[in-house]
């Protein structure tokens, strides 16, 4: 199947002031229609530096990036903010609209978009994330996870080929964190946008396609969830952790269960167990 | 210092067409030296209780001691400026009490504020820095240009560069990376036990809350819900999850196992090497009979 590449990172390196420390260095990487890549990586990696890159908050100092066959630089970077929406990792720094509603409203008046259309988006998009009770409310008076629930219903309702989730669920509780998840991947998939997860959560990675795993402003490894949570001890020296059931795997593997396959979640690890069992 | 709530409610803009209730009627003792979780889902009303515990908020209804401390809808103590030097907050989001030009001042400002002499706060500073694990270099950058989890960590270094005696955190380990999390959380609660230090946590991680917490509260929609040590109120799956709260993964995994193997294997704090020890004898002991 030839799928549609939608971001490309070529060999892109930046530095946020010109004496400073390159910040990302010859980072390489590429995004396909449809697919779902989560980026982790230690504190001040680099991770939101690559997000601001992508929308063009941010310009490369060296090295190309394309969205969707086009070069970001000052010609493109308008057009290209059209497809690509962006939830930062604090809220506050993006909400521009007097209510909920003007918020979510803002992103479709600068794509000209129908009135009528606009109406029931904003309706679909707060109920996805579960605050259709706030249209009118004002954006500071919100708690810190409904801040970010509305959020994500203003980036969801501009309906982008691509979307980054700076750690946009970070503040909200682990039901909330998996609901939103569960909406936005299904939107995912239906319009077959690029995902794109910027997160510290274990758990959120698993059900990612693919992993960019970020060092020190490099790519440290490309890979599936399942493969990378193998390295263990790796992972750990780079200031990063496995999930409770791969910690889980490995202790039992240690005491002589073997158990065959890297589970990646509760239902795998039993079934390994449930094998194990009926061998011995 | 000993926290007690009587019967607090919170109206937001009250006597207004917007007046929300955000706290109602809550009641509960932390004790001195006592280490608190506060859990509940978005909007329950976790932060705004949290903004009573130095006074940055004042119950509409009811009363609230710290210490020697009363907070009422009277209006704030005349000795307000001792409860902030003691109570140190670190709030939900970072950018919220980050302001200065460097992180130096920044981390300084308040003991500053409280009258701790310069060199007292370099040796704060010193000592605090690595626990948080920030390098020196970036004593002289702006806290405006770092990353999310750098302004964190400056953040939890500025409160705890007054020295409080209760240590407030709402969420502190949001936006951490997962190294980051379980060490910072790990010096809170060092720190709790080495100076008694009474600590409230808020979080969204049931996993922390059983593991440091001697007593979880937990709200919805703006009451108190639960109350009580971690693993009795983590056993109760299904109350939790009527307020849309999961129970620690540990406890998850062991309930599922236990319905798969119709075994009772019980969480009682094993590491997880105990964990996979007793997995593996039970195991064994089956495959025998
Ligand atoms: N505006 C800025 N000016 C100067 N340096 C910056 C600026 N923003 C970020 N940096 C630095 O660039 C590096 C990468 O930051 P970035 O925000 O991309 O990290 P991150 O991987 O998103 O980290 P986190 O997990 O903490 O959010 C860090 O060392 C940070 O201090
Ligand atoms: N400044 C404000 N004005 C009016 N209402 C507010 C204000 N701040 C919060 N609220 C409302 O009060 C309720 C409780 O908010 P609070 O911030 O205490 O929740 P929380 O439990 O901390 O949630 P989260 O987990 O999302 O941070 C919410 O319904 C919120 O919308
Ligand atoms: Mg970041
Ligand atoms: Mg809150």
């Amino acid at each position: 199947m030839d799928r549609k590449k939608l971001v490309e990172f070529k060999n892109v390196s930046f530095q946020y002031e010109e004496e400073g420390a390159l910040v990302l260095n010859q980072v390489s990487f590429e995004i396909y229609e449809g697919e779902w890549v989560a980026i982790i990586g230690h504190n001040g990696s680099g991770k939101s530096t690559i997000a601001k890159l992508l929308n063009g908050l941010l310009m490369p100092k060296d090295g190309e990036i394309v969205v969707d066959g086009q070069k970001v630089d000052d010609d493109t970077v308008w057009d290209i903010r059209k497809d690509v929406g962006m939830v930062f990792q604090n809220p506050d720094n993006q909400f521009v609209g007097a209510t909920v509603q003007d918020d979510v409203a803002f992103g479709m008046e600068n794509r000209g978009i129908p009135r009528e259309e606009m109406r029931e988006r904003i309706q679909r998009t707060l109920s996805a994330v579960r605050m259709q009770d706030y249209l009118i409310t004002e954006p500071h008076r919100l708690s810190g996870g409904q801040k970010q629930r509305v959020a994500i219903a203003s980036v969801l309702a501009i309906a982008p080929k691509v979307l980054i989730l700076d750690e946009a669920t970070a503040m909200l509780d682990p039901t909330g964190r998996k609901e939103i998840m569960h909406t936005v991947n299904d939107i995912q998939e239906s319009e077959g946008l690029s995902l794109i997860t910027i997160t510290h959560d274990l758990q959120e990675i698993v059900q990612a396609d693919r992993v960019i795993v970020m060092n020190k402003g490099e790519i440290w490894e490309e890979t599936t969830p399942r493969e990378l949570f193998l390295q263990r001890e790796s992972l750990r020296e780079i200031g990063l952790d496995v999930p409770f059931v791969a910690q889980l795997t490995d202790e039992l593997m240690k005491q002589g269960v073997e158990l065959k396959e890297a589970a990646l979640n509760h239902e795998e690890l039993l079934e390994e167990l449930w094998k194990f069992n009926s061998k011995m | 210092m000993e926290i007690q709530f009587k019967d607090v409610s919170y109206i937001y803009q009250e006597n207004s067409p917007f007046a929300h209730k955000a706290l109602e009627d809550i009641s509960f003792t932390v004790e001195a030296g006592s280490f608190v979780a506060v859990i509940g889902h978005t909007g329950s009303g976790k932060s705004t209780l949290i903004q009573h515990l130095n006074g940055l908020s004042l119950p509409s209804r009811g009363e609230i001691t710290i210490g020697d401390f009363l907070l009422s809808s009277e209006g704030k103590p005349k000795n307000i400026r001792d409860l902030r030097r003691k109570v140190g907050v670190v709030f939900q989001y970072p950018e919220h009490q980050l302001f200065e030009e460097t992180v130096a001042k920044d981390i300084a400002f308040g003991p500053k504020n409280f009258d701790v002499e310069q060199e007292e706060i370099d040796r704060r500073i010193e000592r605090l820095l690595p626990a948080v694990g920030l390098p020196a270099e970036i004593l002289e950058r702006s806290p405006f240009d770092l990353s999310g989890g750098q302004k964190r960590r400056v953040a939890i270094a500025g409160v705890l560069a007054m020295a409080p005696e209760v240590l407030v955190l709402d969420e502190p380990t949001a936006g951490l990376d997962p190294r980051g999390q379980r060490e910072i959380m790990d010096m809170f609660y060092q720190l709790h036990q080495e100076r008694q230090l009474t600590t409230v946590l808020v979080t969204h991680s049931m996993e922390d809350a059983l593991a440091y917490a001697d007593k979880v509260i937990i709200l919805n929609g703006g009451k108190k819900y639960m109350e009580g040590p971690p693993l009795e109120v983590f056993k109760q799956t299904d109350k939790l999850q009527e307020v849309q709260l999961d129970t620690p993964e540990v406890i998850h995994f062991l309930n599922q196992y236990n319905e798969r193997f119709g075994t009772s294997l019980n969480y009682q704090h094993q590491t997880l090497q105990e964990l996979a020890n007793e997995i593996k004898g039970q195991l064994e002991v089956e495959s025998d009979e």
